[in-house]
C-alpha cells in the first residue's frame, strides 16, 4: 500500500476545518464532544499510521528519498515553484516524532481539557498546528518550510493566548509571535541570498550544490548566520529566547507539544536539514556552537531558582535546545537529532506530568505550595521521576545516551570541539540534574506545603492522561536504545574522530555519570526535609538569587532599549508628525483650499440684479467676440 | 427741390423714424422721472411701428401699436402712477455706471465689428412687395402651429399666475 | 449703407441701449422698460431680415414675441408691485436678499 505524503499532511488540516467549523461558536457548536474527540484525535493517529507505512516504503526502496509533488504553485518565466514533499531518513525521524508524540498529546488533551468550554476550538488549533508542522518537516523547498514555519508560529500564538479573556495570556501570545518574526527577518534574508546564488530553494539541491562546490561564490557563512537567526527565534536561543517562558501561559498540552517536543525543534531541524551548507560554513557553525552553549548555561542558571513548575521546565527546554545547537555547531548533526528525539519523549512526559499535578491541585502551579504529592498521585510521580532521571542523564535512560554523545563531540569534534566547550556544557549538565531533582523533591517528596482545602481534593488524573504519561515514560527509559545517529549516518555523517581518543571518551562518559549523580545528591541534600539549607543559601547569596529570579532582567532591558524608543518613535514621529501633521494636515489643507475657493467665489453673489445683468452684457460681448474669431 | 424730396420720401421718412427711435432710446437713459421715461419709450415704439409700415408689413405695424403701446405701455403707465414715487433726491444711476459704460462700448464694438459690417448686400432689387398677411397666415398656421399652441398655454399660465399674485397680495393685506 | 444695414444698426443700438439701461438705472420700473426696449430692438431686426429674405418666418416670430412680451409684462408688474409694497422702495439696490 502506498502512503501518500500529501495525505499525511492534509489529514490534520481536515481535522482543523471540521472541528473549527462545526465545534466552535462559528458553526453554532453543532458537533458534540464525542465528534471533536473522534476527529481531533483520530486524524492525527491516522497520520501516524500512514507515517509508519511510509517508513516501510522508504526501507523497501533502499532508503532512497521519496519525492512527491503535490501541485505546481507558480511558474515565473522558466523558474517553477512547486509544493513538493520530500521524505528521507531525517524527515522520517521528524515525521514519526511529530505524528507520534503529537497524537499521544492529543489523547492527553481529551482528559485535560474535558471541562473547558473551548474544547472544540482547542482541538481545531492543535490540528492546525500539526498540519503546519508537517508542512515544515516534509517540505522539499524552503518556501514550503517557511509556510509551515510561519504557520506553526500562528498556531502557537493562537494556543498560547487560548484563554484570551485574561489579557496577560494574549500579551504572551503576542510576544511569542513578534519575537519569532524578528528571527524570520534573518530567515528571509538567508533565503533571498540562497535563491539569488543558486536559483533554487529546494533543500536537497541546495545541499548538493554546496557539497559539490558549485556554490563557491555564495558566502556560506553569511547565509548560515542569517538562517541561524531565524532558527534562534523559533528555538528560543539568546537573544530571542524571551518568549518561551511567557508561553507557559497556554494550556499544558500546548506547552508539551509546541514548546517542548516539536515547534521549538524546528530551528534544530532547519540547521540539520541544511547540513550541506553548514559543513561549508565554519564561522557560522562556530557561532551556533557558542550561542548554543551560552544559552544552555544561562537558561540553566535561571532554572535553579524558579518557583513556578512550568517555568522551570520552560527554562529547561531552552537549555536543552542550546545543547542541540552545540551538537549542530560541532558538526554532529545526527547526534543533535538524537537529542531532539529523546528530549521530545522526556520533556513531553515532564510537561504532561506537570499538567497532571496542576490538574490534581486544581490549578496550583507554585512549587512553594506543593509537596508530598508522591503519596497522593503515585502514577504521575513515578512517570515524572523516570523522566527527571532521563533528563538528568542517569544511565541507562534515554537522556544519558544523547547528552553524553553531545558532550563527547563538544570535546572532541575536529569541527569546533574544544575542552572549553565541553567544560561549559558539562557544568550545564550538572545544573540540569540539580534543578530537575530540585523540582522533583519540591513537588513530590518534601513534606506537604499544600493548602488544606486543596489537599482534600487531590486526585489522580483519568486514564486518558496517565496512560499517555506511562507511554512517554517508557519511551524516555528505553528511547536511548534507538540508534538514531547511526540511522542518520548515511545521510548526516558524524565527524570523524581519531580512534586513539577512545580512552578519553570512556573517561568523559564516567564524568557524565558522576555529574548526574552529583546533581541528584546536591538536590536531595538541599531540599529534602523542610529545605532549611536551601533557604540559608538563598539568604547568603541574596544578590545572585535576585538576579537569577529576575531572569537577568533581560525583559526589562529589552523594554528599555527597544520597547521605549519604538513607542517614542511611533508616538512622536509616526503618529504626531506623519499622521496628524502631514497626512491629516494635507487633507485639512485641501479642504481649507476648497473652502477658501468657495468663499472667494461666493463673493460673486452680490444679490444685486444689476451686477448680474452686467455679467450678461459682458458675456454677450465675449461670446460675440469668440464667434467672430472662430467661426 | 420738392421733387427730389418727394422722390426720396420714403428714404427720408425711414431716416427720420430711425432717428426718432434711437432718440427715444437714448432719452430713456437720461430722463429722471419714470413717467417721462415711459413717454420716451412710447416714442420709440411708435417710430418702430412706422418703420414696420414702411417695410410693407402693415399688420406688424398695427400689432405693434395695439399690443405694445396699447397694452404694455398703458399697463406700465398705470403701474408708475400706482407706485407714485415723489422722491426728488432719488438716484438716477446705480453704482455700476462706469462698468456699464465700458460694457456698453464693448458690446457695441463687437456688434458692429462682428455683425454689422459683415451683413450681406441684398441680392438684386430690394422688392417693396409687402409680406402680405396671406403669406403670413399661411406660414403661421402651417409651420408654426405648435408654437401657437404653446404660447396659448403660456397665456393661460400667465392668467393663473396673475390670479395667484392677487391672492397673495390680498392675503398680505388682510394680515393673514 | 442700404436700408437693411441702417435698420439693423438701429436694432443693435436699441438692444445695446436697453441692456445698458438695465445695468445702470436704479428705478425698478425703468429697468422693466429698458427690458422692453431690448425686445423692440430684436423685433426690428427680425422683421428687417424677414423683409430682406422674403421669408414670412421672421414675421411669425415677431408675432409670437408680441404675445410673450405681453404675458411677461402682465406678470412682471404685479411682482414689482408686491415687491415694492414689501420693501417700500423702488430702488433696485435694496433688493439684495440673494446676497451670499
Amino acid at each position: 500500500m502506498r502512503a501518500s505524503l500529501t495525505a499525511i499532511v492534509l489529514l490534520p488540516l481536515l481535522g482543523f476545518v471540521l472541528n473549527g467549523v462545526l465545534a466552535t461558536a462559528l458553526g453554532g457548536r453543532v458537533a458534540g464532544k464525542r465528534f471533536v474527540t473522534l476527529v481531533g484525535c483520530g486524524l492525527p493517529l491516522l497520520s501516524f499510521v500512514l507515517s509508519l507505512v511510509a517508513l516501510a516504503q522508504l526501507a523497501a526502496g533502499g532508503w532512497q528519498p521519496i519525492v512527491e509533488t503535490a501541485y505546481r504553485w507558480t511558474q515565473l518565466g522558466d523558474r517553477t515553484f512547486d509544493v513538493a514533499f520530500y521524505l528521507d531518513r531525517l524527515s522520517m525521524v521528524m515525521l514519526l516524532v511529530v505524528t507520534g508524540v503529537g497524537s499521544v498529546i492529543h489523547i492527553y488533551s481529551v482528559g485535560y481539557m474535558a471541562h473547558d468550554e473551548g474544547y472544540g476550538r482547542f482541538f481545531a488549533y492543535l490540528n492546525l498546528f500539526l498540519f503546519f508542522m508537517l508542512l515544515l518537516v516534509l517540505g522539499r523547498s524552503m518556501l514550503v518550510l517557511f509556510v509551515g514555519w510561519e504557520g506553526v508560529g500562528l498556531a502557537s500564538y493562537l494556543l498560547i493566548g487560548f484563554w484570551f479573556d485574561d489579557a496577560a495570556n494574549a500579551r504572551a501570545g503576542k510576544k511569542a509571535f513578534v519575537t519569532n518574526r524578528v528571527g524570520d527577518a534573518g530567515f528571509l534574508l538567508g533565503m533571498f541570498l540562497l535563491y539569488q546564488g543558486l536559483g533554487t530553494l529546494e533543500m536537497d539541491r541546495i545541499n548538493a550544490a554546496f557539497a559539490g562546490g558549485q556554490a563557491a561564490m555564495l558566502p556560506a557563512s553569511l547565509v548560515g548566520v542569517l538562517l541561524f537567526i531565524g532558527a534562534s527565534g523559533k528555538s528560543a536561543q539568546i537573544p530571542l529566547h524571551v518568549w518561551l517562558p511567557d508561553a507557559m501561559a497556554g494550556p499544558t498540552p500546548v506547552s508539551a507539544l509546541i514548546h517542548a517536543a516539536t515547534m521549538v525543534t524546528a530551528g534544530v531541524y532547519l540547521v540539520a536539514r541544511l547540513a550541506g551548507l553548514y559543513l561549508q560554513a565554519p564561522e557560522a557553525s562556530a557561532l551556533i556552537a557558542t550561542v548554543g552553549v551560552a544559552t544552555a548555561f544561562f537558561a540553566a542558571t535561571v532554572a535553579l531558582v524558579q518557583t513556578d513548575i512550568k517555568k522551570v521546565l520552560a527554562y529547561s527546554t531552552v537549555s536543552q535546545l542550546g545543547f542541540m545547537f552545540v551538537a549542530l555547531g560541532v558538526g554532529a548533526y545526527g547526534v543533535a537529532i538524537f537529542h531532539l528525539v529523546t528530549h521530545a519523549f522526556f520533556k513531553a512526559c515532564l510537561f504532561l506530568g506537570a499538567g497532571s499535578v496542576i490538574h490534581a491541585l486544581g490549578g496550583e502551579q507554585d512549587l512553594r505550595k506543593m509537596g508530598g504529592l508522591a503519596r497522593h498521585i503515585p502514577v504521575t510521580f513515578v512517570t515524572f521521576a523516570i523522566a527527571t532521571a532521563a533528563i538528568a542523564g542517569i544511565p541507562p535512560l534515554a537522556g544519558f545516551f544523547s547528552k553524553d554523545e553531545i558532550l563527547w563531540f563538544a570535546f572532541a569534534s575536529p569541527q569546533g570541539g574544544s575542552p572549553l566547550l565541553w567544560a561549559v556544557a558539562a557544568a550545564t549538565a550538572l545544573m540540569t540534574a540539580f534543578y530537575m531533582f530540585r523540582l522533583l523533591w519540591l513537588a513530590f517528596l518534601t513534606p506537604s506545603r499544600i493548602e488544606p482545602e486543596v489537599e482534600a481534593h487531590v486526585h489522580e488524573s483519568p486514564w486518558s492522561m496517565t496512560g499517555v504519561l506511562v507511554l512517554l515514560a517508557a519511551l524516555s527509559a528505553l528511547g536511548g536504545f534507538i540508534a538514531v545517529p547511526h540511522f542518520l549516518a548515511p545521510q548526516l555523517p558524524l565527524p570523524a574522530i581519531d580512534a586513539s581518543r577512545h580512552a578519553t571518551e570512556t573517561l568523559l562518559l564516567w564524568v557524565s555519570v558522576a555529574l548526574a549523580a552529583t546533581g541528584l545528591a546536591l538536590a536531595a541534600l538541599l531540599y529534602a526535609g523542610r529545605g532549611e539549607r536551601a533557604a540559608r543559601l538563598a539568604v547568603r547569596w541574596a544578590g545572585a538569587h535576585r538576579w537569577l529570579s529576575a531572569k537577568y532582567y533581560i525583559d526589562e532591558l529589552y523594554e528599555r532599549v527597544l520597547g521605549r524608543p519604538l513607542v517614542w518613535i511611533s508616538d512622536r514621529v509616526f503618529l504626531r508628525l506623519s499622521d496628524r501633521v502631514l497626512i491629516d494636515g494635507t487633507l485639512h489643507a485641501l479642504a481649507a483650499l476648497g473652502r477658501f475657493g468657495a468663499a472667494l467665489l461666493g463673493r460673486l453673489q452680490t444679490g444685486s440684479l444689476q451686477v448680474y445683468a452686467w455679467f450678461v452684457l459682458i458675456g454677450i460681448a465675449g461670446a460675440l467676440w469668440w464667434g467672430v474669431r472662430h467661426v | 427741390m420738392i421733387d427730389t424730396l418727394l422722390s426720396h420720401l420714403d428714404t427720408l421718412l425711414l431716416l427720420a423714424l430711425a432717428g426718432g427711435a434711437v432718440l427715444g432710446g437714448a432719452l430713456m437713459l437720461v430722463l429722471r422721472q419714470p413717467m417721462r421715461v415711459a413717454l420716451a419709450l412710447i416714442l420709440t415704439m411708435v417710430c418702430l411701428s412706422g418703420i414696420f409700415g414702411l417695410l410693407g408689413m402693415h399688420f406688424a405695424a398695427a400689432f405693434q401699436v395695439l399690443i405694445y403701446v396699447g397694452a404694455v405701455m398703458v399697463f406700465m403707465v398705470f403701474a408708475i402712477m400706482l407706485l407714485d414715487e415723489r422722491d426728488p433726491g432719488a438716484q438716477r444711476y446705480s453704482r455700476l455706471l462706469v462698468p456699464g459704460v465700458i460694457g456698453f462700448v464693448l458690446l457695441l464694438a463687437m456688434l458692429v465689428g462682428g455683425v454689422w459690417r459683415a451683413l450681406p448686400s441684398p441680392r438684386g432689387e430690394l422688392s417693396d412687395a409687402p409680406l402680405g398677411i396671406g403669406q403670413f397666415s399661411t406660414t403661421f398656421l402651417a409651420e408654426y402651429w405648435l408654437h401657437f399652441e404653446l404660447t396659448s398655454v403660456l397665456l393661460v399660465a400667465a392668467v393663473v399666475a396673475a390670479m395667484a399674485a392677487i391672492k397673495t397680495g390680498r392675503r398680505r393685506d388682510r394680515g393673514g | 449703407m442700404d436700408r437693411t444695414q441702417l435698420l439693423i444698426g438701429v436694432a443693435m443700438m436699441l438692444f445695446a441701449l436697453g441692456l445698458f439701461g438695465v445695468v445702470v438705472r436704479r428705478n425698478v420700473l425703468v429697468m422693466l422698460m429698458c427690458l422692453e426696449l431690448m425686445l423692440n430692438g430684436v423685433n426690428l431686426s427680425l422683421l428687417t431680415f424677414a423683409h430682406q429674405a422674403g421669408n414670412a418666418a421672421g414675421a411669425v416670430l415677431v408675432f409670437l414675441v408680441f404675445v410673450v412680451a405681453a404675458a411677461e409684462i402682465a406678470l412682471a408688474i404685479p411682482i414689482v408691485v408686491l415687491l415694492v409694497r414689501d420693501k417700500r422702495t423702488l430702488n433696485v439696490g435694496s433688493y439684495d436678499e440673494l446676497k451670499g
